[in-house]
């Protein structure tokens, strides 16, 4: 190592531009360490990836991926209990699962059912009609695979399993079991006057 | 070689420098002021004021132009002006380019101060402005570049400094890139259509969107360092060699890097990895210019205890070699996996342009000003006050969009379940976890403002009463050598050596494998005829360099060819190809003529500043908005949709997602729908009609592009409006919400319905469609 010298001993270019001159210092090896090092990665990464190698299909590789995970989510959740509506009703009356899913629906659900699911864009949860079935499991199935057509998203991915129970034991919890369960074909969102029913047959007395 | 020599003396044009930095202080507090606005809406909805003009997708590009063409455009141009003339000791050529120049360029930029916020866009980032603005670009840019190089052929210094050499880079770069990536056919006089589309589109975009940021943002402001921080220090440059090597190796290496603005979407793989790696390899030129800068100061470092200039210039050189280790990291692809979209880019952007062109502007002014009106800075309490609010500016504003950016990547991707479930699965978990540090960016951004209002009055206080004085020079006219011709500049050893040795090297990369062999051996063989040709031959290339300083035309002609290199490169084959070809299975359905005027709405409103329409193939990504977006689906978009940022969720596959009335009533007031949105309420989309008129000259241009539309009457294209129109009325009214068929937003909801709709396409039936190539 020699001794570091004054700079005003290194050696100056002989051409002055307006006043400014230049030095020509030798270039920093680290300096230098970091270009050669930068080229020789990109031959490599060049290499194994391109020139020799193949690369992998980056959309192959998120759907392998993915298989797995899928797998090993269910492998993890084998364990963690069956649901079924009886299990669904019992969660129902569970005081933490019924906070949780409230916060939940609060956040995903209610823009379209209304914080207090009387029904907005999306329908009514809490009257006795349903569309898609009003038995716990079957809440659960619409949740989990939406209704794309109707604009309800599939869940399932989304939320995933156990958010999903939750959710359902937070709508169940407005019901109970053998509460009457009237079928419907769609839901008429408030301030929308009902279709007015055809015309031809008169509409039937009130009973 | 001088027989004859004439002592005379230069009066210099300083005019232009004065009008250039008066211009570029007003714009830059305008575009600031702008960004603070719009900075401040991201945490205040409010702000938006349910006025068109006024919301975010409008101004946000109003910010991005005036801030890279009109703060640091003028910048560059006074800085250019000045140092020039100065460098090889000759006037301006003309006078009237120059005023030209200078005029067109306000003109340009006021043009875009008025029809950015009224709507008027290309929709592509940082290329925004209306076709006829373009064409002012590009001609105001020719009459920079004569009143330039006809200033360097007058010249009286026979050798170009590096300054110059990274003004010759700047000029012919730009002209290159803006061009390519401005070609639109016209619809009206207002409108265009891309020539490009989808992928291509997003290749071209973001090979001239980065390269904007070289040669605009960095090259000409290294330039400006490379004269005005030696001037400030009274020291001599570090290393003229290191100012070779990184001189060259950056202008050769960064047309590359463009591709890191697309990693892990449906761009092709090869273009992705050629990004990434070039990016790495632009560390180390990148740092040379850093270097030069800050070890000029040996021997001087004292001195920025009392000068302003040489703080504003080391703070700012810092900053650079910051954002070029930044950038480089950024390009990794599992790191940009993670920043990629969120604030941390905006925080690498705000380092670059506050602290690098900021404050080497600031300090630029502030040496210029006494210089320019012959009189003693006014104030250095309160250029060193401009420095400090500013430094802290720039370091609230860097760092809260660091934590938002690392927070919002980490948030968003999340899972839970073994990767099969979103851990955040509603998207505004993320803003509302970092809303607060958007009132820190908004008041380091108001800092930074403050700071240069500081620097407006001070020069101001300076210049008013002050006789402005131009610089003088005197100098020996010397006969000029022999110079070196093309021929002479190309057919030497040192060119045709590193040719044949970039040939090779792109040939083994490239080609395929037996052609790819004989290339490396090619190359090896070529190299070490290179170290036998030195031995043998004894000789110095260092002679034949500075010989070719000494030669404006061949030194611009090659830079221009290692600049263009990497053009070619990637983009003619790219677009090239038959699209049609290139889909990945499946190909997008073509536009109904009510999507297409939903989509003019979405690209006019600005959509694309905070809506991504590329889902990457990361888990994150598909899990939150289904499946990875492929090329084929983006082929019909002119221009392309594709996005840089996610303030608000992913649009690729948003048709269909939600039923009309959520988007109607979402538009109307996102917040009755998403509690704690930041999006801006829309009214006018349900006032103001859609246009249907210029719908039949649109689809005729898209036709033209090669989008398979059938050919239609404006009758036919009103029936089909009316009839897709009233379908959604009627589907809304079952929803209770209320609009006729003819409103914008009932065409905006067509567009929005249809994101994402595609056909699959089996291998053998793709050539059947019509060729769609856009050639």
């Amino acid at each position: 190592m020699s001794k570091p010298r004054p700079p005003d001993e290194d050696p100056l270019r002989p051409h002055s531009y307006d006043g400014i001159q230049e030095y020509d210092k030798r270039l920093p090896n680290w300096w230098l360490f970091t270009l050669y090092g930068a080229i020789v990665y990109a031959v490599i990464y060049w290499a194994y990836y391109h020139a020799y190698g193949t690369a992998t299909d980056d959309g192959a590789a998120l759907k392998s991926a993915m298989v797995e995970n899928t797998a090993a989510a269910a492998r993890a959740a084998g364990s963690s209990g069956v649901l079924n509506d009886e299990t669904l009703w019992k969660l129902s009356h569970d005081q933490t699962k019924l906070a949780a899913g409230k916060v939940t629906f609060d956040t995903m659900c209610a823009s379209c059912h209304k914080p207090d699911m009387t029904g907005l864009i999306g329908p009514n949860l809490v009257d006795n009609q349903w569309i898609h079935g009003g038995l716990p499991m079957e809440v659960m199935k619409t949740v989990t695979e939406g209704v794309l057509a109707k604009g309800m998203v599939a869940w399932g991915p989304i939320l995933g399993r156990e958010k999903i129970a939750e959710v359902t034991a937070y709508i169940m919890a407005h019901h109970h079991p053998g509460e009457e369960i009237v079928k419907v074909d769609a839901w008429i969102p408030p301030g929308v006057p009902a279709p007015l029913p055809p015309p031809a047959p008169a509409p039937a007395p009130e009973p | 070689m001088t027989t004859t020599a004439t002592k005379t003396t230069i009066e210099y044009d300083d005019t232009p420098v004065r009008q250039f930095m008066i211009a570029s202080i007003a714009w830059g507090i305008v575009g600031m002021l702008v960004g603070v606005l719009i900075a401040t809406q991201l945490a205040f909805f409010q702000l938006n004021f349910n006025t068109p003009w006024l919301t975010f997708g409008r101004l946000r590009p109003l910010h991005t132009n005036a801030v890279i063409f009109a703060f640091v455009g003028n910048m560059m141009f006074a800085g250019v002006y000045y140092s020039t003339q100065r460098l090889v000791k000759a006037r301006t050529t003309s006078k009237f380019l120059s005023q030209l120049h200078f005029w067109g360029w306000q003109a340009i930029i006021l043009a875009a101060a008025i029809t950015l916020p009224l709507g008027l866009t290309r929709g592509k980032e940082y290329a925004e402005l209306i076709w006829p603005i373009n064409i002012a670009v590009a001609l105001i840019w020719v009459v920079f570049g004569i009143n330039f190089f006809w200033t360097l052929a007058r010249r009286n210094e026979r050798s170009l400094y590096v300054a110059i050499w990274f003004y010759i880079a700047t000029i012919i770069t730009v002209a290159m890139l803006y061009i390519v990536n401005h070609l639109s056919i016209p619809t009206s006089l207002t409108h265009s259509y891309p020539i490009f589309g989808g992928v291509q589109d997003a290749l071209v975009q973001w090979w001239y969107g980065h390269n904007a940021v070289a040669f605009f943002l960095t090259t000409p402001i290294l330039g400006i360092m490379y004269y005005f921080l030696p001037k400030a220090a009274g020291r001599p440059v570090y290393s003229y060699r290191l100012s070779v090597v990184h001189f060259w190796s950056l202008v050769f290496l960064y047309i590359w890097a463009g591709p890191h603005h697309l990693l892990n979407t449906s761009l092709p793989r090869w273009l992705q990895s050629l990004g990434m790696i070039f990016s790495l390899m632009l560390w180390a030129p990148s740092w040379g210019g850093m270097l030069n800068g800050l070890l000029t100061l040996r021997g001087a470092w004292d001195k920025l205890r009392t000068d302003p200039v040489l703080k504003f210039f080391v703070a700012g050189v810092t900053f650079y070699g910051m954002a070029t280790f930044e950038g480089p990291l950024l390009s990794i692809r599992p790191v940009n996996a993670l920043a990629h979209y969120s604030d941390w880019i905006i925080a690498h952007v705000h380092a670059g342009a506050l602290g690098w062109n900021g404050f080497m502007a600031a300090g630029m002014f502030y040496w210029l000003a006494p210089r320019l009106w012959n009189r003693p800075l006014h104030s250095v309490a309160a250029a060193n006050m401009h420095f400090w609010l500013g430094l802290v500016g720039i370091l609230l504003y860097v760092s809260s969009m660091w934590v938002s950016g690392i927070t919002q990547g980490l948030m968003l991707s999340a899972t839970h379940e073994n990767g099969t479930v979103l851990a955040n699965p509603n998207f505004l978990d993320a803003v509302t976890s970092t809303m607060f540090l958007m009132h820190i960016r908004a008041l380091g951004g108001l800092m930074f403002l403050a700071g240069f209002i500081i620097l407006a009055w001070n020069i101001w206080k300076t210049a008013s009463g002050a006789q402005a004085v131009n610089g003088t020079v005197e100098v020996f006219v010397e006969e000029k050598p022999r110079a070196m011709g093309l021929i002479g500049g190309f057919a030497n050893a040192p060119v045709i050596f590193i040719t044949l040795l970039i040939v090779f090297a792109m040939g083994w990369g490239a080609l395929p494998r037996v052609a790819s062999g004989l290339c490396l051996w090619a190359f090896l063989g070529t190299f070490m005829g290179m170290i036998a040709h030195k031995e043998y031959t004894k000789a110095t290339w260092g002679q034949w360099y500075e010989r070719l300083l000494e030669n404006a035309l061949p030194f611009t002609v090659l830079t221009a060819v290692s600049v263009f290199v990497g053009g070619i490169v990637q983009i003619i084959p790219t677009v090239i190809i038959d699209t049609a070809e290139n889909i990945e299975g499946v190909r997008q359905i073509p536009y109904t003529p009510l999507e297409l005027a939903g989509r003019d709405i979405y690209v006019r409103e600005g959509c694309y500043n905070c809506h991504s329409q590329q889902i990457r193939t990361l888990v994150g990504d598909v899990l939150r908005y289904g499946d990875y977006s492929k090329m084929g689906e983006s082929i019909y978009d002119h221009p392309y949709q594709w996005g840089s940022k996610r303030t608000g969720p992913d649009l690729a596959r948003e048709g269909s997602k939600y039923p009309n009335s959520w988007h109607f009533f979402h538009m109307r007031d996102p917040r009755q729908i998403s509690p704690g949105s930041t999006m801006p309420n829309y009214p006018w989309l349900f006032t103001d009609r859609t246009d249907i008129a210029s719908l039949r000259r649109k689809i005729e241009v898209q036709r033209k592009l090669g989008v398979p539309f059938k050919e239609t009457t404006q009758a036919e294209i009103a029936e089909s409006c009316r009839v897709q129109g009233e379908a959604i009325v009627a589907d809304l009214k079952t929803a209770g919400a209320e609009t006729t068929p003819d409103r914008q937003i009932v065409a905006l909801i067509a567009y929005m319905q249809k994101l994402g709709k595609s056909e699959v396409v089996a291998p053998e039936q793709k050539s059947a469609h019509p060729k769609t190539a856009a050639k």
